[in-house]
Formats: structure tokens, C-alpha cells, sequence
């Protein structure tokens, strides 16, 4: 009975450290927490084009085809960083469907801003609101989603996206 | 020149620490030597580390540590500060208080030579472990590679005379617990008399008091600057500070109370090898960044990995000891329904629950999220349903604790007590009938008031009253609760008793607060030497003709592009009035005002839990 009192600390010890290095080894970040969406389906959205109102896109419409879901802003700057790399990312995978969701933006800024950079989307889909955002979870701007052929989120990155992360995180997944 | 010297002497003192660990096996020499070497690998750390702090202050951003944490237009306060406001200075001032306490430990007489010099190696030990951690994890003496005439600046949250003192109090608490931890690990090799139990007591009352003072800083910051209006958050961070808090409180007290009952003496080597592995603990996860704080800067996962193991070899060092040398012979305990032994026991059972469950709480998140992949949050809720009620007992014995006898069940005077009790509950109660009754307000108030009544009433009826420095280290057990039961009351009064008011107003108007005019005068912006301020200024009390003036607002920190809010504090006696000044919006301001009664009775209480552990250290 003594010894096992006197084991207790050993143990408890053991499994702090077992469990600690597991989470670190896992290379998980304490700042990005786990997207709850991961591996999930998309879901459900319905969004007008910033171009024309009528044009709408759905969840649906994205079935059989990897896409590329990406937030932005024309106030955000960090988009401003990630933006060339949409261009790179098109002229690598033509059958990857590059799909911009507009956040919260006024439809000129919006516009001007993708006059201005270029626009390097399939499609432009306006979430005014920030409803859409609110669906995926989007925590702040710029946002990535990989959906594959099924319609399941398999990759989420939070932040503007680097050349580093287009390569080993990204392509291999394409 | 002086990153390099700061390198050299780094690693020369772990060289010197290495070779004393060998010459416990290899190269013997006398006591005398030893400990010269001993001071000289402290010396040579302080060496290094004053040249990081001297790298600071003439703004060398040669260094990169200095080009990443500093700016050359910061006051001088802070490039001092800035030395340990970033990961990799404040490791090397770990390192130096470990030096410190090593090098003061070495000057000890109260024990045997070859006890004291086990002692010293398994600091030496610590000093290796934790020096390797720097020099090829946390190096803060890297050169930078690009030539550049300013740095990056510090974190402005952190730019605060409170926070510029908090790190190293708090510091000599955490890392003071390695010599209590070095003491009892060496206690249980040795085995010899129970000599080492008062040298012990020393020890961890210094270290309990700085943890103590570190704690109080860094919580009255929390206080003024975060904006709140709150003093404590169950954040990790601060959980990790308290677990060594409540497990150090537990030895002080088992220190002061063993008379050589080996099964107490089990319990001290226990509690002190789990005070330091606490903070080791913290250290980790607060480092490794796994959890986010205020305190976790660039977290990076090698380091991580480097301080867990630090973390497993000296816990599992500790306990593995622990368990092969556990003291062999056993005297029953003097166990009696309520006597001195059996509060204690209780005592250190109440605080040891109270710590494993804070310990949960801060890790569950982790297992969580390892077994589910999960992200949860344990938050103020959980705690003040566990840890207080946890606590209560315990406060509620500790208000007769030091009167009790040690052979005999018999409470002397036990009358007075029983009829004081009783006239306090029905006072207390009559004063919660006429303000809001609050069940934990009603507890919380009793239970101070209790503490403060039974300690006056010892001191009275057990001592003849006298003004001598004598009298005042007896009377020490009785002030320090009383120190409690100050803090008892602020704690319950601030927390349960916080009234919010929130006012949209415009520059001129004037607006109504506990009962006094207060007049929102202008908001006025200022360009300081690293910020540019706003703030709102009021006048409280305008119908008298001492009216106080309050500013709260906000700077912004054009180096770093952060906004840090600045609360407006009134301190009164018995209430602070809390200011903060929210966001424009049609030319009208929001002001939010918390009225947070007794507030500074926390701190009061705290100063004399303070003293108290200054004058217990004195007294044999």
C-alpha cells in the first residue's frame, strides 16, 4: 500500500510527460486551433456573384471538382501578400476550381481591389454578412479551404499563404 | 564584445558546475575549494547576464535578442526590463537566481560540510541542465546577421514598472524551491539528523514569500492594465504559479510543525521535491507554447521537448530517490481528534486536493486535445466550484489552528470562541440582510472576519502584550492569518460585490457614480517618447472642492502597432473606482465604471503575508 502511495508521483508524472509530448511532437499550435470542420462536409452555402446578383453559386455546384475556397478582403492586407500566389497556383492546376469568397466588403472596394491585383478566381461569391464565414468557421482573414472531390474539407490554413506552404502542404494534396 | 563575454562566461560557469558534479566521483577536494568554485560559476552567470542587460541598455542591436526585444527610443526602465521581457533573457535569469541562491547557500553554517556539499552538486546538476537549455536552445547571444540601427521593440503590454519587477520576484520564488528541492533529495541520501528540516524551513519561507510577492505583482497588474477591472483570471499561466503557492504553503506549514515524526518528514521531502517539479512544470508549459499567455513568447517545439525532459529528469529524479530511500523507520503520528497534528494533516490534505485539482483543470485541455483532437477551454467556473469550496475547511480550521495543543484535545479558552462565533454570524448576517444577501458574499465575509476575530482573540488570552521584536515573532503564525483574512474579505468583496455601470456620454457631461457627480471633462492626446496616448479625464466628486481627477484611455505603441488600454483607478479606503474608456461613436464616448469594493485589502493582506514569511525566516 506504502509503495504504491510512494509510486503514485512516478506515474502521474509519466503520463503528464507521455501526453505534453505527444501534443508537442503532434505540432499542434496553440494559437490555430483545430478547425472542427476538418474532414467534414463543406457546408451548406448559397452565395451571388460580386459581378452579377443573378449568377449564384451553391455548395452543390462544387460537387466532382477539388476546390479551393479562399476568404479575403479588399481591407485586408494580408490578403494583399497572398494574392500573386493565386495566379501561380492557376497557372499550375487549370482544373483546380479556384473559388474567392468576398468578406464582409463593400462591392466597389471589392471590385476595384480585383481590378487593381488581378483576378485570379473562378468565381467571386459575395458574403456580405460574413454569414458564409461564420459557416466555415473562418476566424480571420485571409482564409483557405481545400475541398476534395467528395465535398470534404481535407486542408484548412489560417493566414496569408506562402510559397512553403503552397509546396509542402498544399500540392501534396492536389 | 559584450555578447562575447556574456557567451564565455555562460558556458565557462556550466563548465566549472560540470566539474564539480564529477568531483563528488573523480577529482576530490577539499570543502573550502568547493565552495569557491561554487561562488565563482555564480559570479561568472551574473557575468553573463549583466553583459545581456548591459547589451540593453546601450541598445546593441549587434545582438539579435536585443535588435528583436528593444527599441533605442525606450525609457531606461524598460531596455533594463527588456533583458528578461522575451524568452530568451528571462531563461538566463533563471539561470542567475539559481546562481544566487547557490552562491548564497554556500555560505551556510547551520549544517554539516558534506551535506552542504551535496546540496551544492545537485544544484550544480539543475545549473547544467538549465544552462545546456540555453545554450543550444534559448541563446540570447546570437550576433545578428544584418547591420541595423534599431530594434523591433518590446511587447508595450509588457512596458509597466509593475511588470518590469514581476518576472524576477516571482522567479526567486519559483526557482528558490530548487534549493529546497536539492536539500531534501540530498536529506534522503544522507539520512542523517533532522538538522536539514530547519535549514529547509529557511529556505522555502524566502522562496514562498518571493512567489508570493511575484504573484500579487503580477495579479495587480493583470489589475490596472489589462482593463477588466479584474484582479485574477484562472488563467494557466496564473494556475501555474499557484500550484507551487498552495503545495509551498503546505511544507511551510509542515516544516514549521514537524518535531521529527518520520512520517512528516516522508511528507516534507515529498512536498518539496513536488514544489520545484511544479515549477519546472510551469516553466515547460509556458515555454513549450502550449499554452498562450501574455507570458508565451515565439513558441518553438525543440524547446519545448528540451524543457519537458529537463522537467522528467528532475521530477523523476526526485521521486525515483524518493522511492528507493524513502526514511526506512516509522513513529506513529500523535493523532487526536482535533490537536495540532491532526489540523495540520487535514491542512495539507485540503491544500494538496485543492493543488492536483487546479493541476487538472490547467492540464485536461491538453489530454483532450491529444486524445480527441478537441480544443476546450477550463475556465473560472471550474476552479471556484473546486478550489474554493476545497479551500473553506481548511480556512475555517486555520482560524484556531495555532492555538491548538499538541498532546490534548483541549481548546483553551474555548468558550470565547464559541460566543465570538456566534455574535459574528449574526452580525454578518444582519449586514447581508440590508445590502444584497449573496450566499458566497455571506461565507466569504464570515469567514475573514472569523479568521481575523479568533486570531485577535489568541493573541490576547494566550500572550501578555508587549512591544519587542520577541513578542512580534510569536505572535508571526497569528499576523500572517490575520494577513488571510484581510485578503479574504477584498477577495470576496471584489469579486461578489463588483457593480458595473456603463455611460455613453460626450466631453462636458456630466453623470452620476456611487452617489457623487462626476464630470466627463475632455479627452486629450498626448505624443509620450515610445507612445501616443488618449485619454479621457474626469473629475470625480465635483460638488466638493477637492474633486479628484481620474484618466483612463488608451496608448498606442507606433513601434510594435499595438493599442493597450489604461484603466483610471480611484483608490479609496474601502473601494477603487475602476475607469475605462471604450470606442467613439457619434461623437459620444462609451465609459464603462466598476465600482470594486475593499479591492485593497487584497494587497494589504498579502504585504502582511509578506512580512510575515520575512520574520518566520528569522525565527528557529
Amino acid at each position: 500500500m506504502n509503495r504504491i502511495f510512494i509510486l503514485t508521483p512516478l506515474i502521474v508524472l509519466l503520463i503528464i510527460c507521455i501526453f505534453s509530448l505527444v501534443y508537442l511532437l503532434s505540432g499542434k499550435d496553440p494559437n490555430k486551433p483545430p478547425s472542427a470542420l476538418l474532414n467534414k462536409d463543406v457546408p451548406i452555402f448559397e452565395s451571388s456573384s460580386l459581378y452579377n446578383a443573378k449568377d449564384i453559386i451553391k455548395s452543390k455546384d462544387i460537387e466532382n471538382k477539388k476546390t479551393l475556397i479562399n476568404f479575403f478582403a479588399s481591407w485586408c492586407s494580408p490578403c494583399k501578400i497572398e494574392h500573386p500566389l493565386f495566379f501561380e497556383i492557376r497557372k499550375k492546376y487549370p482544373e483546380l476550381y479556384l473559388l474567392g469568397f468576398n468578406h464582409k466588403d463593400p462591392p466597389s472596394d471589392a471590385k476595384k481591389y480585383l481590378e487593381d491585383d488581378g483576378n485570379p478566381y473562378d468565381f467571386v461569391g459575395v458574403d456580405s454578412d460574413g454569414l458564409i464565414a461564420l459557416e466555415f468557421g473562418v476566424f480571420g482573414l485571409p482564409e483557405t479551404y481545400l475541398i476534395n472531390e467528395d465535398g470534404k474539407i481535407i486542408y484548412k490554413f489560417m493566414g496569408p499563404l506562402t510559397m512553403d506552404i503552397l509546396k509542402n502542404e498544399i500540392e501534396p494534396l492536389l | 564584445m559584450s555578447s562575447l563575454v556574456g557567451f564565455l562566461s555562460l558556458v565557462f560557469a556550466i563548465g566549472i558546475n560540470f566539474y564539480l558534479l564529477l568531483s563528488r566521483y573523480i577529482f576530490k577536494f577539499q570543502n573550502q575549494k568547493f565552495n569557491l568554485f561554487i561562488r565563482f560559476s555564480s559570479l561568472l552567470t551574473l557575468l553573463s547576464f549583466f553583459s545581456l542587460m548591459y547589451a540593453y541598455v546601450v541598445s546593441d542591436f549587434s545582438n539579435y535578442n536585443v535588435f528583436q526585444n528593444s527599441h533605442s527610443n525606450k525609457p531606461l526602465i524598460y531596455k533594463i526590463s527588456g533583458t528578461w521581457g522575451n524568452h530568451e533573457g528571462s531563461m538566463l535569469l533563471w539561470l542567475s537566481i539559481l546562481s544566487i541562491f547557490s552562491f548564497f547557500f554556500s555560505f551556510t553554517k547551520d549544517i554539516e560540510e558534506s551535506f552542504q556539499r551535496l546540496t551544492l552538486i545537485i544544484q550544480s546538476l539543475l545549473h547544467i541542465l538549465f544552462g545546456l537549455f540555453i545554450v543550444f536552445t534559448s541563446n540570447p547571444f546570437l550576433v545578428n546577421s544584418i547591420l541595423v540601427n534599431e530594434g523591433l521593440g518590446l511587447n508595450p503590454i509588457l512596458q509597466d514598472p509593475g511588470l518590469a519587477v514581476h518576472p524576477p520576484v516571482l522567479y526567486a520564488g519559483y526557482v528558490g524551491y530548487s534549493i529546497v528541492f536539492s536539500i531534501a533529495v540530498a536529506g534522503l541520501f544522507q539520512n542523517t539528523d533532522n538538522e536539514w528540516l530547519y535549514v529547509a524551513k529557511k529556505w522555502s519561507l524566502i522562496s514562498w514569500t518571493f512567489l508570493t510577492g511575484g504573484i500579487a505583482l503580477g495579479s495587480y497588474w493583470a489589475y490596472y492594465e489589462l482593463g477588466w477591472g479584474g484582479w485574477w483570471f484562472w488563467d494557466p499561466v496564473e494556475n501555474i504559479s499557484l500550484m507551487p503557492w498552495i503545495a509551498g504553503l503546505a511544507l511551510v506549514h509542515s516544516l514549521m510543525m514537524v518535531r521529527g515524526e518520520q512520517a512528516i518528514k516522508k511528507w516534507i521531502v515529498f512536498l518539496s521535491i513536488l514544489c520545484f517539479s511544479l515549477s519546472v512544470f510551469g516553466t515547460f508549459l509556458v515555454r513549450s507554447g502550449i499554452l498562450t499567455s501574455v507570458h508565451s513568447f515565439a513558441a518553438d517545439a525543440s524547446r519545448g521537448i528540451f524543457i519537458l525532459l529537463i522537467f522528467f529528469i528532475v521530477t523523476g529524479f526526485g521521486f525515483l530517490v524518493f522511492l528507493l530511500k524513502e526514511p526506512k523507520k516509522s513513529n506513529s503520528l500523535n493523532l487526536l481528534f482535533i490537536n495540532k497534528v491532526s489540523a495540520l494533516v487535514i491542512n495539507n490534505i485540503l491544500m494538496i486536493i485543492a493543488t492536483l485539482t487546479i493541476l487538472l483543470g490547467t492540464i485536461y485541455p491538453i489530454i483532450i486535445e491529444v486524445l480527441y483532437n478537441k480544443r476546450i477551454s477550463v475556465g473560472g467556473p471550474y476552479f471556484n466550484s473546486t478550489v474554493i469550496p476545497i479551500m473553506i475547511p481548511g480556512f475555517l480550521l486555520m482560524s484556531v489552528a495555532p492555538i491548538l495543543s499538541w498532546q490534548t484535545n483541549k481548546i483553551n479558552d474555548s468558550k470565547k470562541y464559541v460566543v465570538a462565533f456566534i455574535i459574528l454570524c449574526v452580525l454578518v448576517l444582519i449586514q447581508s440582510y440590508f445590502l444584497d444577501f449573496n450566499t458566497w458574499g455571506f461565507v466569504g465575509l464570515l469567514l475573514g472576519c472569523w479568521i481575523i476575530l479568533a486570531s485577535f482573540i489568541a493573541i490576547f488570552s494566550s500572550y501578555k502584550i508587549k512591544i519587542s521584536i520577541k513578542f512580534f515573532k510569536i505572535i508571526n503564525p497569528h499576523v500572517a492569518h490575520i494577513g488571510v483574512g484581510i485578503a479574504i474579505i477584498g477577495i470576496t468583496c471584489s469579486s461578489v460585490f463588483q457593480n458595473e455601470l456603463d455611460f455613453n456620454l460626450s466631453e462636458g457631461d456630466k453623470f452620476n457614480v456611487n452617489g457623487k457627480t462626476v464630470l466627463f471633462e475632455k479627452i486629450e492626446t498626448t505624443n509620450e517618447i515610445n507612445f501616443q496616448s488618449l485619454r479621457g479625464k474626469f473629475l470625480f466628486d465635483i460638488e466638493k472642492n477637492q474633486s479628484k481627477e481620474i484618466e483612463a484611455g488608451k496608448n498606442y505603441y507606433p513601434v510594435s502597432k499595438m493599442i493597450t488600454s489604461e484603466a483610471g483607478i480611484l483608490h479609496l479606503w474601502n473601494k477603487d473606482i475602476y475607469f475605462i474608456l471604450g470606442d467613439q461613436k457619434n461623437n459620444e464616448w462609451f465609459v464603462k465604471v466598476l465600482i470594486n469594493p475593499f479591492v485593497s485589502f487584497i494587497w494589504l493582506g498579502v504585504i502582511i503575508m509578506m512580512c510575515s514569511g520575512l520574520i518566520a525566516v528569522s525565527r528557529r
